[in-house]
């Protein structure tokens, strides 16, 4: 049988004791495609993504990848590999031990998988630290042995759990770029687990929001930003201001709002944060809920407002997305 | 500045040095010179009625050339390596036990006082507790010949080198389990995850990444096991019903007896002994290094 | 298509284990409980089974200054050297523990003096003691010679634990207490020593404990006044009685109640501060 899913997931929950971190989702994700599953913290996107792995026992559901149910397989089985939070590097073992100890428990030879570990450690342009051991390194060049030990395996699913927290925010959009780039080259799935939506929007084919162990939305990136399915979806990945009006609940681009001093919503502004091409500006309307207009430098410069200022928002219908 | 950095920095030696002080103070009087002294001693000459200072080295002679030096050490040697060997393998599993598969830290709590509540009992007590339990008409005997096991009374339960090693184990599980114990909790739970992702088996995560990531906790509780074992005198003297001695026991006779100086030669021996063994199993690990981890 | 599964699958090595770990403790306390019910033993009954009646004779009688050994008494010698011998050792240990946190010439060698004092077999630190006190012509007692024997041994004991201890404390608190015009004491006093609580109180726990089972070590400096481990010592030499029994049965109820009286502090102390 030929999957057209890499993964997919049925009716998947997670129960503990008596909480339920995952409630019976369903997902497919495509074959060869970057997916993000994002969301607060403690709505369950780690949960699913162990449980993937093989990590965390599936309380009920099946999980199937590239066609055949895993479900109850141990993670070696599944074709999945894992990259951890924090790397998880063996701290007794040397870069090239650590790379090749997947070759070594299925008892190949030390030279031969120490030569293969040293392919994948040039893969991920560690080869001249072959010998050392993790303490000796810094935190993006434990990131991409880590990468290596887990792309060793040559698994159809790559697993990331938050794999750019632990970086600084420079470092973070190059990393971004080459877990891209590496996804596409070696056209295997990759599942990334992350609270940042800049990040699932930069890297993601499919992008999962999750909630309370539900999936609230799942779809291209800008699939999701342009029509937020729900309330939270919109708050969650920002950029839009939700409003009340006698068309029902609607969300509203805060890059399409612009100040007026007639014939908008009356608010007033609380912060002004430049940024550089843009200018943020934060209200607060009449009944007290904070909202915020994104206006391009020469517009906001051209008519600035200070904190304090009374001034109205303004959008139009056609930008009003209903909810 | 120079001059300022290095006057900043005697400073701060001087408070450390006054932080430490009592306790280098206590340790150099009490331990240090007191050893230094039956160093000093062990040359000295003796008769029956007093010791004299000398520079003779007749009792280390007498000491090295008596068979009975040899076979006492080679018997305490071997109740050494036998019962740290029978710890060290009580003490790894139920420590891998405790930290790796007790899921709850309250039971997991209970359970590790469970194990430490009987060392809070006299060492004396527990050992003759086994009299009664071990004895020709002892509690384990009496079951066995309830349940129709054995006719007769086991005989060399008591009184023999089998009660010496049960009560070594009893009193010194602890001792091996406890710094293993710690130095397994300080493995990250993700470290086994990654070796199973890896396609580890269990006996693989075990050997190649519990073993080797826990030997801190396993050299401590050797040296701990070891040492008490070298140091006995009264489990071997109590236990073995009068059939064997121990290092410190004979020694402890000769004290008795006021053979100062043969004594204090036994005593350099031993201590030259116990320094190399420990040395030994220090270097496997930094030791200071590894509790401030 | 979805099925209920057994929530928890437990490996097979959980079920060995969790064997090997309940023979353990049967073995831990199996003769320990033998040594309870014995001491109940009947008036006329020996240290062995059978049982013969049943009385509470053999506690009454640790009250009682016997023949051979005076437990009421050396019981209140132990508790003063323990006591002093806790109260030097905190002291000593946690200023050592602070002062170690930077480096000092002479650091190693206190070290390795400190775990050779630990290591040494303990009959010859008595044994060397002895000696010494005797060439000085110094009378050995409990608050000397034995309580000098007994620091050797808790002192590198707490040194280990405060090194442990000392590396989770957070140097930073100490830093913003000075920022914010704490004096050198008041910091001490304010800041250090009461996030070190938890680890003092081991130390102090543990001291006391060492301290208080002290025998190898202690018998040959203590002079003419014996505490109860060599007391008890001494009864074993001459004839068993289960007056032995009824003293560990004793012991262990009085550590049990110490031991639940300070898990109920330190949770109290933990909870105060999650509060808090």
């Amino acid at each position: 049988m030929d999957a057209r899913y890499d993964v997919e997931l049925i009716d998947v929950t997670k129960r503990y004791e008596d909480s339920i971190a995952v409630d019976a989702i369903s997902l497919r994700i495509p074959k060869a495609s970057y997916c993000c599953l994002l969301g607060p913290s403690g709505c369950g996107k780690s949960s699913t993504l162990r449980m993937i792995a093989g990590h965390e026992d599936i309380t009920e559901g099946d999980i199937l990848i590239a066609g055949q149910n895993v479900t109850d397989l141990p993670s070696i089985k599944r074709g999945t590999a894992m990259m951890f939070q924090n790397y998880a590097l063996f701290p007794h073992l040397t870069c090239i031990d650590n790379v090749a100890f997947s070759l070594q428990v299925r008892g190949i030879a030390k030279s031969a998988r120490r030569a293969r570990a040293r392919g994948f450690l040039d893969l991920v342009h560690m080869a001249d630290f072959a010998e050392r051991l993790p303490a000796q390194l810094s935190g993006g060049q434990q990131q991409r042995v880590a990468l290596a030990r887990a792309l060793i395996v040559e698994p159809k699913v790559l697993l990331l759990d938050e794999p750019l927290s632990a970086l600084d925010p420079f470092l973070r959009v190059k990393v971004r770029e080459e877990l891209k780039r590496l996804q596409r080259d070696l056209a295997i799935t990759f599942i990334h687990v992350t609270h940042s939506q800049d990040e699932a929007m930069a890297l993601a084919d499919q992008m999962v929001v999750m909630e309370a162990g539900h999936i609230r939305q799942s779809g291209p990136p800008r699939e999701v930003f342009e029509r937020p399915a729900s309330g939270f979806v919109a708050r969650f990945i920002g950029g839009h201001n939700l409003f009340t009006t006698d068309r029902g609940e609607v969300a509203v681009r805060a890059d399409r709002c612009s100040l007026t001093t007639t014939g908008g919503t009356p608010a007033q502004v609380i912060a002004v944060e430049y940024q550089g091409t843009s200018v943020r500006v934060a209200l607060k309307t009449e009944h007290g809920s904070d909202i915020f207009a994104v206006l391009p430098d020469q517009v906001f410069f051209a008519a600035p407002v200070e904190p304090g200022t009374a001034t109205q928002l303004l959008w139009s219908v056609e930008d009003e997305h209903r909810l | 500045m120079d001059v300022k950095a290095h006057a900043r920095r005697r400073r701060a030696w001087l408070t450390s040095w006054l932080q430490v002080g009592p306790m280098a103070l206590v340790l150099v009087l009490l331990f240090a010179l007191p050893t230094l002294l039956f160093f000093v001693v062990s040359f000295f000459d003796y008769d029956r009625v007093g010791i004299y200072p000398a520079f003779i080295l007749d009792n280390y002679q007498d000491l090295l050339t008596t068979p009975a030096t040899w076979r006492i050490y080679l018997s305490t040697m071997r109740f050494a390596v036998m019962a740290w060997a029978i710890t060290l393998v009580l003490g790894f599993f139920i420590a891998l036990f405790l930290v790796f598969h007790i899921r709850s830290g309250k039971t997991r709590m209970v359970l590790f006082l469970a194990c430490a509540v009987p060392f809070w009992t006299s060492g004396i007590i527990r050992t003759i507790a086994w009299i009664p339990f071990l004895g020709r008409n002892g509690a384990f005997n009496t079951i066995l010949e309830k349940l129709h096991i054995i006719d007769h009374p086991l005989e060399f339960l008591l009184f023999s080198d089998f009660s010496v090693m049960v009560t070594y184990i009893h009193l010194y599980t602890l001792l091996m389990m406890a710094p293993i114990a710690n130095s397994m909790a300080k493995i990250d739970e993700s470290l086994i995850e990654a070796a199973r992702d890896c396609g580890a088996s269990r006996f693989q995560v075990l050997r190649l990444i519990i073993i080797p990531l826990s030997r801190t906790g396993i050299a401590l509780g050797s040296i701990l096991v070891f040492t008490q074992v070298i140091g006995d005198y009264f489990v071997v003297k109590r236990m073995s019903g009068g059939q064997s001695a121990s290092i410190v026991s004979a020694l402890s006779t000769e004290i008795q007896a006021m053979q100062y100086p043969p004594a204090a030669a036994s005593a350099v021996v031993l201590v030259i002994f116990v320094a190399i063994l420990v040395a030994g199993m220090m270097r496997v690990v930094d030791v200071r290094r590894e509790l401030a981890r | 298509m979805s099925r209920p599964r057994v929530r928890e699958k437990r490996p097979y090595t959980f079920y060995l284990l969790a064997s090997l770990m309940g023979l353990y403790l049967l073995f831990l306390y199996g003769p320990m409980i033998i040594i309870y019910i014995l001491s109940f033993q009947g008036p006329d009954g020996g240290v062995t089974f059978p049982m013969v009646g049943f009385s509470t004779k053999w506690f009454g009688d640790i009250l009682k200054p016997g023949q051979m050994a005076d437990i009421p008494s050396s019981f209140g010698r132990s508790m003063l050297l323990s006591s002093a011998v806790c109260l030097l050792t905190v002291i000593m240990s946690v200023a050592a523990g602070l002062g170690f946190r930077r480096r000092f010439p002479g650091a190693a060698a206190l070290f390795y003096l400190a775990i050779a004092s630990l290591v040494m077999p303990s009959l010859l630190v008595g044994f060397g003691i002895g000696l010494g006190f005797q060439f000085l012509g110094l009378p050995q007692g409990l608050f000397t010679s034995a309580l000098g024997a007994q620091l050797t041994w808790t002192l590198p004991f707490g040194l280990l634990t405060m090194f442990a201890v000392v590396a989770r404390f957070n140097r930073s608190c100490e830093e913003a207490a000075t920022a914010l015009g704490a004096t050198a004491f008041q910091r001490l006093w304010l800041v250090t020593l009461p996030l070190l609580m938890p680890g003092i109180i081991g130390v102090a726990v543990g001291a006391f404990t060492l301290s208080y089972d002290e025998y190898a070590r202690t018998t040959l400096v203590i002079g003419s006044k014996n505490t109860l481990p060599l007391e008890i010592y001494a009864l074993i030499s001459s004839d068993s009685t289960p007056e032995l029994f009824a003293i560990g049965t004793v012991t262990t109820v009085v550590s049990f109640a110490l031991i639940l009286a300070m898990l109920a502090f330190v949770l109290r102390l933990q909870r105060r501060r999650t509060r808090g």
